[in-house]
């Protein structure tokens, strides 16, 4: 399976975390979004008219929309990442993979225009990450209450990885999650994940590797 | 609520928002901390800098009973004293390098840090249960409107009205806003917390608006 990818892309590390967390292997092709903006290019554009990454090619199957790829990659590979057979379960699967467009669109839109300097109303985008993260910490506290660690049960599913990048990348805009000590303890749960990758911005937990030695002599 | 804190003790979080061998940033009126549990369970208030390159504590790690910042790795004992310094393994790090560490107690599932040597222990929340905190873009006086009720000595709002049998547990922050923590009446399951913490969310919503109207000033 072939990515096009981009390293500081948080829609196109959701594909590479899904894929590192279910064994699959990609083949990453990168692609120079910034400064080239090559995503808008003609061969791109040819695979995506939509011109957004990510784009996976499997054989003759060309997919674009990370959450789509993301349901792909488990269907493929680890089934128990997508909803059960239980009606609830299946409902908040999709509610928080739609849910994932409004993350992009605010906290991914307040990142561009700080990073970036992507043109918009910063002040506006901000707000409304602000509300979307209100949105999943009461979200996740009901969860909780219910005996569920992570968004649509007591296992992670595609939702949870659908989320977890923007929300955890939200400093970036100019948005703190310092207000948020649900969402704190589900991103310490992602990140515990057995196979968890990092990406620039979003770093393991430390504390799960032993201590590392140093063989001392000549500090 | 009291204007001179020295002394007094600041409810900064939820004890089940700080799992053993974690590390969550916080505020108190002297200004941000890394408040912190060993693998233990003893919690600790720490300034939240770290005194090699000013990197904020409550971004670092928690292993065994010592802080770790993120950025060297130097880390630190509850004493505040540093243990380690990683680029330096022969190093006994000197006595003077440590971070500042503040007065920390736990009662009825809320932690409490003070500035100082406060005098007595942190208010009892007897038959209270610690909900959730929250951050309200509102000030205090915004959320009493909202509540319709005052703010004891200690940041307790009872709410006059039975809204779910809740209490706020408010701590001013900066920039006006306000962190309040949930507190409810009683023993309750699951649809009786997820009630409250939505009537906590109406509240909010309310104080919110009351500020931006410019009603409670």
């Amino acid at each position: 399976m072939k990515l096009y990818d981009y390293i500081l892309s948080p829609s196109c590390y959701k594909v590479r975390l899904m894929a590192a967390l279910t064994g699959v292997k990609l083949e990453l092709r990168p692609v120079d979004f910034h400064p080239g903006a090559e995503h808008r290019g003609p061969e791109l554009l040819a695979l995506n008219p939509a011109g957004s990454i990510p784009i996976l090619e499997d054989g003759d199957l060309l997919l674009t929309e990370s959450s789509a790829i993301l349901v792909y990659l488990a269907a493929q590979a680890a089934p128990e990442w997508l909803a059960g057979s239980k009606p609830e379960e299946a409902a908040r699967v999709q509610q928080w993979l739609s849910f994932s467009g409004r993350l992009t669109a605010s906290l991914g839109g307040a990142r561009l225009h700080e990073m970036l300097l992507r043109p918009g109303d910063i002040g506006a985008l901000q707000a409304q990450g602000i509300a979307a993260l209100r949105e999943l910490e009461a979200g996740l506290f009901e969860q909780a209450q219910r005996g569920k660690r992570f968004l649509a049960a007591d296992r992670p599913t595609v939702a949870d990885i659908a989320c977890f990048p923007y929300v955890a990348l939200a400093p970036d805009g100019g948005v703190s999650l310092d207000p948020y000590p649900t969402i704190r303890l589900w991103s310490r749960a992602v990140r515990a994940l057995e196979g968890f990758i990092e990406m620039p911005g979003i770093h393991r937990l430390h504390e799960l590797k032993p201590e590392p030695t140093v063989e001392t002599g000549d500090a | 609520m009291r204007s001179d804190t020295t002394g007094s003790w600041t409810p900064v979080a939820l004890s089940r928002d700080l799992p053993a061998g974690t590390v969550i940033p916080a505020r108190i009126p002297a200004g941000p901390i890394a408040l912190w549990r060993s693998e233990s369970g003893c919690p600790t208030a720490s300034a939240n800098r770290c005194p090699h390159r000013g990197m904020s504590l409550s971004h670092g790690f928690v292993r065994g009973e010592a802080l770790s910042c993120v950025y060297h790795g130097w880390s630190y004992a509850k004493a505040g004293n540093c243990l380690r310094i990683p680029a330096h393994p022969g190093l006994t790090p000197p006595e003077a390098i440590r971070v500042k560490t503040y007065a920390v107690e736990e009662t009825g599932g809320v932690i409490w840090v003070a500035m100082g040597e406060p005098s007595s222990s942190p208010m009892k929340l007897e038959g209270l249960l610690a909900l959730r905190s929250l951050t309200a873009h509102a000030g205090i006086a915004a959320i009493e409107a909202a509540a319709g009720a005052k703010a004891g000595p200690e940041g307790l709002v009872e709410p006059a009205e039975g809204t779910e049998a809740i209490c706020l547990l408010l701590s001013a922050q900066e920039n006006g806003e306000t962190l309040i923590h949930v507190l409810l009446r009683g023993e309750a399951g699951p649809a009786a917390r997820i009630a409250a913490s939505r009537a906590a969310e109406s509240l909010r919503r309310k104080a919110e608006d009351l500020q931006k109207k410019g009603i409670a000033q």
